[in-house]
């Protein structure tokens, strides 16, 4: 059966994620994840996660999914072997790079190509898995045709995104952000978070959602107040294909979310899950999407809150 | 010289796509002493990895020199077929590490083009340790992202009668005090990258491919910006003092109206420019 792969961004949200259902959650690493530190946790509160994790039979995946300056590695390598030793076998990764030392270092972690990888093809798929990765997270807007082809040719497992906001380009093959503001913070361990790149430390700041006139060679508006289009997505309708095709793990972001709305995301898409293979024959969407559309509305509301901050800072 | 474009399958006249003209177009820049890259689609979904393959075996027949790479699945088909021409990773194969490069160095790759958000110190490291020549782009709109759904339609591909004619026009986007370029499945630089007073550095530092975009630009800007560095990396080389030639800057800022940045060479934000002489000469810069 698919596994129930959520979001936590805090200790708390680790509780509430686990405690709502979800088989699996996601937790960054401090200044390795696509999120600002805030987010993100730091060896005392992720071993406090896995030991938590462990006593409810779980998994806790640790993402280092940010792609370094080449100086960096030997930190990667003392943390990752740091969270080893305390019993973290589960990492996200995003340079294949990366990829390939820590598996042949520990061989028995278990490595999970991220969503930064971009991974749209099935020989994309097959790169990661002999870079090391046992499963590779499908790019937002893959179709349907070809996650039954990694499916069934690929040998790897396969994570699909069903709650998420799509960038306007290729998740991971942006840098408008830091085109327009980009700077260096180390922290204690000498690791550089790269506040402005999403790619590098996680802060992304949202240029695309501005309003943006379009302006021609002679400087003629041919469009006003145009948006590059992000667009939420919700793929609840597909949760039965995507069982149906042995999915192996279906994702939910919200890390930047409130606790009580992960856990509120978490129960939904949990009890959908076990009533989708409790009777698939008699299983029918309707009766969940009313509950899907408040859930979906409050997460809009407390993303938009965001986006106007994060736009805001990036003029700071 | 780089044919094709990565961004859309459907550019008029793209060499990575028209796999008929790529024989006389490779013949043609041999006998003018070139050498002939070809580019790859950057973001080849599924149904587009046949024609990956065909290019990949026209590339080869034709006498490419390399293929330039952005996506993995692409650099392993080259694998996989025995790496019939050399791959040079490009701006959107996302390197940022000497591991990274080393693993595609494994897999048929003898060149680099690091992410554009790599700094010149990083990329120093990474030339020394990935075992890889390195490209540095050191003119040109900076690649800022992209995407599969042009931008600029407003139907689809097959039903807008703007494709594939939309993207050949220029078009800006500005919002407060930023300006970008869209080529409907692009984003690039609103200000064009311009290390034309940091070359001494670069040629200290080892390097020595130097890279000058020209997709999207009119042949008069390939012409004479690529003039420009051919004269200035010649002095460069040749060592002893190094002054810009006032030409020089003119033609760098008459094919930028919107400004000069050095990127991320230097570690700032991209649109940043780091420099004297060419900011003095230009304060709206």
């Amino acid at each position: 059966m698919a596994e129930l792969l959520a979001s936590g961004g805090s200790m708390e949200m680790v509780r509430a994620a686990f405690d709502n259902g979800a088989d699996a959650v996601y937790v960054g690493a401090t200044g390795w994840s696509r999120r600002r530190a805030q987010f993100e946790m730091d060896d005392a509160a992720i071993i406090e996660a896995q030991r938590y994790a462990r006593s409810v039979g779980r998994i806790l995946r640790v993402a280092f999914n940010t792609l370094p300056a080449s100086s960096e590695v030997p930190l990667f390598m003392a943390r990752t072997d740091a969270l080893y030793a305390a019993g973290v076998r589960d990492f996200i990764l995003t340079d294949p790079g990366l990829m390939m030392a820590l598996k042949n270092r520990l061989p028995d972690t278990i490595l999970h190509a991220s969503v930064g990888c971009t991974i749209i093809n099935i020989q994309d798929a097959l790169f990661y898995k002999e870079a090391g990765a046992s499963q590779v997270v499908a790019e937002c807007r893959m179709g349907k045709a070809t996650m039954r082809r990694i499916k069934a040719e690929a040998g790897v497992g396969l994570e699909v995104l069903v709650h998420a906001t799509t960038c306007y380009t290729l998740l991971g093959r942006c840098t408008m952000s830091s085109y327009t503001k980009y700077g260096h913070r180390l922290d204690a361990s000498g690791k550089d978070h790269f506040p402005g790149s999403p790619n590098r430390g996680g802060l992304c700041y949202r240029i695309c959602l501005t309003d943006w006139d379009q302006v021609g060679a002679a400087g003629e508006i041919e469009a006003s107040g145009v948006q590059l289009p992000n667009r939420a997505y919700f793929l609840a309708d597909d949760i039965p294909y995507l069982i149906d095709h042995g999915v192996d793990t279906i994702k939910i972001q919200g890390r930047e979310y409130s606790v009580p709305l992960v856990g509120r995301m978490v129960l939904f898409y949990r009890e959908l899950i076990d009533a989708c293979v409790r009777d698939r024959a008699g299983f029918r969407m309707d009766p969940w999407r009313e509950r899907m559309a408040r859930i979906v509305a409050d997460r809009d509301a407390e993303r938009r809150e965001k986006t106007a901050g994060l736009i805001s800072e990036s003029l700071g | 010289m780089c044919l094709g474009s990565p961004y859309c399958r459907r550019v008029d006249g793209n060499y990575a796509e028209a796999l008929d003209l790529l024989p006389g177009a490779v013949s043609l820049l041999h006998a003018a002493g070139k050498r002939a890259y070809l580019t790859t689609p950057a973001v080849p979904r599924e149904a587009d990895l046949p024609h990956v393959s065909r290019l990949v075996d026209a590339a080869a027949a034709a006498g490419a020199d390399a293929l330039e790479i952005h996506n993995m699945g692409v650099l392993r088909i080259v694998r996989e077929k025995g790496r019939p021409v050399p791959a040079h990773m490009g701006a959107y194969a996302n390197v940022y590490t000497h591991l990274a490069a080393g693993v595609m160095r494994d897999a048929g790759a003898v060149r680099v083009r690091p992410n554009a958000e790599v700094s010149l110190d990083e990329m120093a490291i990474l030339a020394r340790e990935g075992g890889v020549e390195v490209e540095v782009l050191v003119h040109g709109k900076i690649p800022l992202g992209i995407t599969d759904r042009c931008f600029l339609l407003t139907e689809s591909e097959e039903t807008d009668p703007k494709c594939p004619s939309a993207c050949k026009a220029v078009h800006w986007l500005t919002s407060r005090e930023w300006v970008l370029k869209t080529v409907g499945k692009g984003v690039l630089s609103g200000r064009d990258m311009c290390l034309l007073e940091h070359l001494p550095r670069l040629v200290a530092d080892g390097f020595r491919v130097f890279r000058v975009e020209g997709l999207y630009e009119t042949a008069a800007y390939r012409s004479e910006i690529g003039a420009v560095y051919r004269e200035a990396l010649a002095r460069a080389f040749a060592g002893g003092s190094f002054a810009l030639e006032d030409r020089w800057g003119d033609a760098a800022r008459r094919h930028a109206p919107r400004g000069l940045c050095n990127g991320y060479a230097f570690g700032t934000a991209g649109r940043a420019y780091i420099g004297t002489v060419l900011q003095d000469a230009n304060p709206e810069v």
